[in-house]
């Protein structure tokens, strides 16, 4: 198992220059004999069009890591750089703006608007960026029929969740997290409510989509089936953070153990 | 795009019930006001629309028109004193007349039929008051004019006769319908209908004042045994109506405090109800205040659809009833109690706005809600 060092000083016009840095990060939760550090100085660099994996049990620190990176919790110590800007120094106004400019999201659930159709999640989205106004409006409808029709939901459109399947809401869900451009896409256990079928289908166009892009791409994920559509895993057990093997040669083994 | 308006577009079940529960609401209280108003206006009218400034009474009425009796001689004591510029006087007779079909009780308002009276009606809507020029007859309330005892008809009191030449409107008193003519047919009718009275002096209820222009009821130094009030203090002071309005708006202000409950614990119960989705919005990059803004938009147009709702149904209800009910819809009522359940409603639905900032975005992942 190799533990991930802290990351290497890269230059930011180098084509390997990792946009995702995090740096000796630590959460504790509570105080004095009470407190619980879920994440131990974790650190891990992850570029620009990469797709990567983060594997690990329930309770291992996963959703914290992953929450810390999306601008959703705060480190205890420690620092998370996107691009320029330092996640970990922004106050909780600024945070929001940087979910809503910087981070796509997917759900375990989808969690979609239930009340909304399908292209209206998508345009939702965009009505939290700053840019307003007619043009900016044309521009997301624009972009959303194209997202809808790259993931093959031109025809559901109008569709509200309830008349989608599972597989096709957690696609509209990818469409959401890639309506307004981000940087990163955070991916949170995708396929815990679908079949392994519809699981792997969705990784893929998750991957795809990332992929074409140039996004960067965190997946969570319990199933080591589906890491082999990433690029690299990293490992988390008891809130410590390590870089895990060739994600091919895990799937494989996982598959040959019936997993 | 904006998620309050498409969920109240889309999704009308859901507002339904608090819309539903609203309009009953929104209902009750106009029922209330508008029975509040007409006892109200049905009972003050004779005074709150007349063209006194202040009354002066005698030292036991205790604020009732009726009940009062000053001897004719106050008069010229009354307009002796500072700041009085007139004093009219008018005697007050709860009686019936077999006039109108059936039957009506009435108040008989005899006054003296001088040049500009101090406390008569302002509001002829018909032909004219006794005056001094021509004091016979009488002008009578325009419910009674409804009933048949218009212009040119006779209005009978315990044998007396006299003509109707007016119709005043807003004139009544304690509830009851009034016929305003000259102090000596007053004195006929009281007689005839109370014989005990046969022999004794004319002597009126009270006096109307007009008072000197910048004097008020407080100023004036009456005459010993007679209290002056002002024209408000006075229709307040009428039997019943102070107790009748202070009731009502009891019920009122604690229906609009429901209102603002059922909006609260509404609201509240939506909020718990979309944690998820809030905590998924929020980490998406909605802030608090755009997903506590939507909540109040809501709250806001429920209780607009409820104040239209009800209002018409309030409003439908009292062109169904009997004309002897005293129910008055008034607009600026309306206006009042829309304003009053919109704000109870909005202020109900900002508590939610503390549980809307409490979601932790975090909680979007990982399945944790």
């Amino acid at each position: 198992m190799i533990t991930e060092a802290t990351p290497q000083p890269m230059s930011a016009d180098s084509p390997d220059a990792p946009i995702l840095r995090v740096d000796t990060v630590t959460k504790t939760y509570g105080e004095g004999h009470t407190a619980v550090t879920a994440v131990h100085e974790a650190s891990m660099d992850v570029r620009q069009g990469e797709f990567v994996s983060l594997l690990g049990p329930s309770g291992s620190g996963k959703t914290t890591l992953i929450s810390m990176i999306g601008g959703l919790l705060t480190p205890t110590s420690g620092d998370i750089q996107l691009g320029d800007m330092v996640v970990s120094d922004l106050d909780s106004k600024e945070l929001t703006s940087f979910r809503a400019d910087n981070v796509g999201f997917v759900f375990q659930s989808a969690n979609l608007v239930p009340f909304l159709t399908a292209r209206e999640n998508l345009l939702w989205v965009a009505s939290l960026r700053k840019e307003r106004g007619r043009a900016a409006r044309r521009a997301a409808g624009e972009r959303a029929d194209q997202l809808l029709e790259e993931l093959g939901l031109a025809e559901r459109a109008g569709n509200v969740p309830e008349k989608l399947s599972g597989g096709e809401r957690q696609r509209v869900a990818i469409g959401r997290a890639l309506m307004n451009d981000p940087d990163l896409v955070l991916v949170d256990e995708p396929t815990a409510a679908l079949d392994t079928a519809m699981g792997r289908q969705v990784v893929q166009l998750l991957r795809r989509e990332i992929k074409d892009r140039g996004k960067t791409g965190i997946m969570v994920t319990h199933d080591l089936r589906m890491v082999e559509y990433t690029d690299r895993v990293f490992e988390i057990t008891d809130g410590y953070l390590e870089l895990g093997g060739d994600p091919a040669e895990m799937a494989a083994s996982a598959a040959h153990a019936g997993h | 795009m904006n998620l309050a308006i498409a969920e109240f577009r889309r999704a009308k079940g859901r507002f339904v019930s608090i819309t539903g529960a609203l309009s009953l609401i929104v209902f009750l209280v106009l029922v209330l006001g508008a029975l509040g108003d007409g006892l109200f206006f049905g009972g003050t009218g004779a005074v709150r629309s007349s063209t006194a400034q202040a009354y002066a009474f005698s030292a036991d009425a205790e604020g009732s028109l009726v009940r009062s009796r000053l001897p004719l001689a106050t008069e010229s004591e009354l307009e002796s004193v500072d700041g009085v510029a007139q004093a009219t006087a008018i005697g007050a007779l709860i009686t019936t007349t077999s006039s109108v079909p059936g039957g009506a009780d009435l108040v008989v308002m005899g006054f003296a039929p001088e040049a500009d009276p101090a406390g008569v009606p302002g509001t002829v809507v018909e032909g004219r008051l006794p005056g001094p020029s021509d004091p016979a007859g009488v002008a009578v309330d325009k419910a009674l004019a409804d009933d048949g005892l218009g212009i040119g008809a006779t209005l009978q009191v315990g044998g007396v006769s006299t003509p109707v030449v007016g119709v005043v409107d807003d004139a009544g008193y304690q509830g009851l319908p009034t016929a305003w003519t000259s102090l000596d047919t007053y004195a006929d009718m009281r007689t005839a209908v109370r014989p005990e009275f046969a022999g004794q002096p004319v002597d009126p209820s009270v006096f109307g004042l007009a008072l000197v222009d910048g004097v008020t009821a407080e100023d004036i130094t009456p005459p010993v045994g007679v209290l002056v009030a002002s024209n408000e203090e006075t229709y307040l002071s009428i039997p019943g109506i102070r107790e009748q309005k202070s009731s009502l708006n009891a019920i009122i202000y604690a229906s609009l405090a429901v209102a603002g409950l059922v909006v609260a614990l509404f609201f509240a119960l939506v909020v718990l109800e979309k944690r998820e989705l809030f905590a998924a919005l929020k980490a998406l990059g909605a802030s608090s205040r755009k997903l506590g803004s939507g909540v109040v938009l809501q709250a806001f147009g429920a209780t607009i659809t409820a104040v239209i709702v009800g209002a018409t149904a309030a409003w439908l209800m009292g062109q169904l009833l009997p004309d002897d009910i005293p129910f008055l819809f008034r607009p600026e009522t309306l206006v009042f109690s829309a304003v009053l359940t919109v704000t109870a409603g909005v202020v109900g639905a900002l508590l939610s706005l503390r549980r809307i900032s409490r979601i932790d975005p975090a909680t979007a992942l990982g399945g944790s809600l």
